[in-house]
């Protein structure tokens, strides 16, 4: 049980490391500070200019590690906006599309209008469906394993759009 | 046996009251048919039972399994079914019969229909960069069903349609031609919401409620905000077109979570990015990599 989680825990910090290499890049949209660590009251490292580049090293919470103009610090996710060249993930080449958008690769075919437009209800698949849930207890058990933390939160109210 | 619906009768005396409408369907059945189709749903739609709405959104993930059948990846299915269910129980309706599937499309998208089935496309989560963001999809989807948006939206397109129709579809299995009117009915108004869209509001919503389920279940909200992100940063023509046409700009939902989260959530601490079972099935292993059983995540039933 013990060696599992060590396995587990390995392969975690393997695949984060492999991820967070696939390094996007964005553009800083509002001038704010570029921290040592993800949070609001930690060191500034300088301050950061609207229309900056950064290249994005990692995630956390609402945080982004990014590489800045020779520095490396933390900014606000939302502080940010992703370059259009950005793509998500490293297999990209398994998402090439054709002009209309279907996939080529693997002939799985796309799911659009003309697609919902022809389509109809397919009782086999939505008995498979069915098949699939997982109870609450089952669910539960799952979420304590991964050590996810319950905590009250009420529902935000619509915000003032700058 | 239906349980009596006092609200019912009362839109059935407020529908038969403003029925100076003509009946639609001259020249089939009788005149009682006639008469009766007369009466028209109008707002009926809002008052269904719970049964009611489950058929209804059956019927309508049914539609798009056919548009797209599930994803044969039993792995896969059971961890999004585990993390959708255990999202679901931190929203307002934990006792619907929640269901989540993948569906084999590269394209990116989610869908969700009444009663409480939610649908992702596989390119959607294999473009996911880590669990909190699926967590924000899905809590996404969980906030459409528990406020009905669907059901409000189809409710505006089948106010003209029969009554009578419409409680033949709930209290027969099949082979009824006034049931199966409604069907044909339903099925159309639901493939028009599914390729227009929900109103801008309930997307907005839907994300204001999307990131506090996640927060609640343990999940850092921003995984929706990364989510948006990464649609800004996309074009149509990678497999996004049918998303993007049925959603406001995902600047324009990325601005407005921005205001309503603030910093609300700066000083939440232990919200969690990523799990190991998320991460295990992300990515298809590589031919060198330990086989995928030993890091598939387990439930053991006893200690």
């Amino acid at each position: 049980m013990r060696s599992t989680r060590a396995i587990l825990i390995a392969a975690f910090a393997l695949l984060s490391w492999t991820a967070a290499r696939a390094n996007e890049r964005g553009v800083v949209i509002r001038a704010g500070d570029l921290f040592a660590e993800p949070f609001i009251d930690s060191a500034k490292l300088g301050p950061l200019t609207s229309n900056q580049p950064v290249t994005i090293i990692e995630r956390r919470g609402g945080w982004l590690a990014v590489e800045v103009g020779g520095r490396r610090g933390w900014v606000r996710m939302l502080n940010v906006r992703l370059e259009v060249a950005a793509r998500p993930g490293a297999n990209t080449a398994a998402m090439r599309t054709n002009s209309t958008g279907r996939t080529v690769a693997t002939g799985v075919k796309g799911l659009d209008e003309v697609d919902i437009r022809n389509a109809s209800i397919d009782r086999e698949q939505l008995g498979k469906l069915g098949e699939l849930s997982v109870s609450a207890a089952d669910a539960r058990q799952q979420a304590l394993q991964d050590n996810l933390k319950e905590s009250k939160v009420d529902y935000l109210k619509p915000g003032k759009v700058k | 046996m239906r349980a009596p619906r006092p609200l019912w009768s009362l839109i059935l005396i407020a529908a038969l009251s403003s029925t100076a409408a003509s009946a639609q369907f001259g020249s089939i059945g009788s005149i009682v048919n006639k008469a009766r189709s007369a009466q028209k749903i109008g707002e009926g739609l809002r008052n269904i039972n719970e049964q009611e709405e489950i058929k209804i959104g059956g019927d309508l993930a049914g539609m798009l399994l056919g548009a797209a059948p599930l994803l044969g990846d039993p792995a896969k299915q059971r961890y999004l079914n585990s993390l959708g269910s255990w999202l679901a129980q931190h929203s307002e309706r934990p006792g619907l019969p929640w269901k989540f599937g993948i569906v084999d499309s590269n394209d990116f998208n989610a869908f969700s229909t009444p009663g409480g089935y939610v649908l992702i496309t596989r390119g959607l989560f294999d473009r996911m960069r880590n669990e909190s963001e699926l967590a924000g999809v899905l809590a996404h989807e969980i906030a459409h069903v528990v406020r009905k948006h669907h059901l409000q939206a189809l409710q505006k397109r089948l106010r003209e349609q029969s009554l009578s129709e419409m409680r033949s579809y709930f209290s027969v299995s099949t082979g009824n031609g006034l049931a199966d009117r409604f069907a044909g009915a339903l099925l159309s108004a639901g493939k028009d919401l599914y390729i227009r869209g929900l109103d801008r509001e309930d997307e907005y919503e839907a994300d204001r409620m999307g990131v506090v389920i996640a927060a609640r279940s343990g999940f850092s909200p921003y995984g929706l905000v990364g989510v948006l992100q990464t649609l800004t940063a996309t074009t149509d023509q990678e497999g996004y077109g049918l998303h993007n046409r049925t959603h406001p700009l995902p600047l324009d939902r990325l601005m407005r979570l921005d205001a309503a989260m603030g910093t609300r959530f700066d000083s939440t601490v232990g919200l969690a990015d990523d799990a190991a079972s998320f991460v295990a099935l992300r990515k298809p292993p590589s031919p060198t990599a330990t086989p995928a059983k030993s890091v598939k995540p387990k439930r053991p039933k006893s200690k």
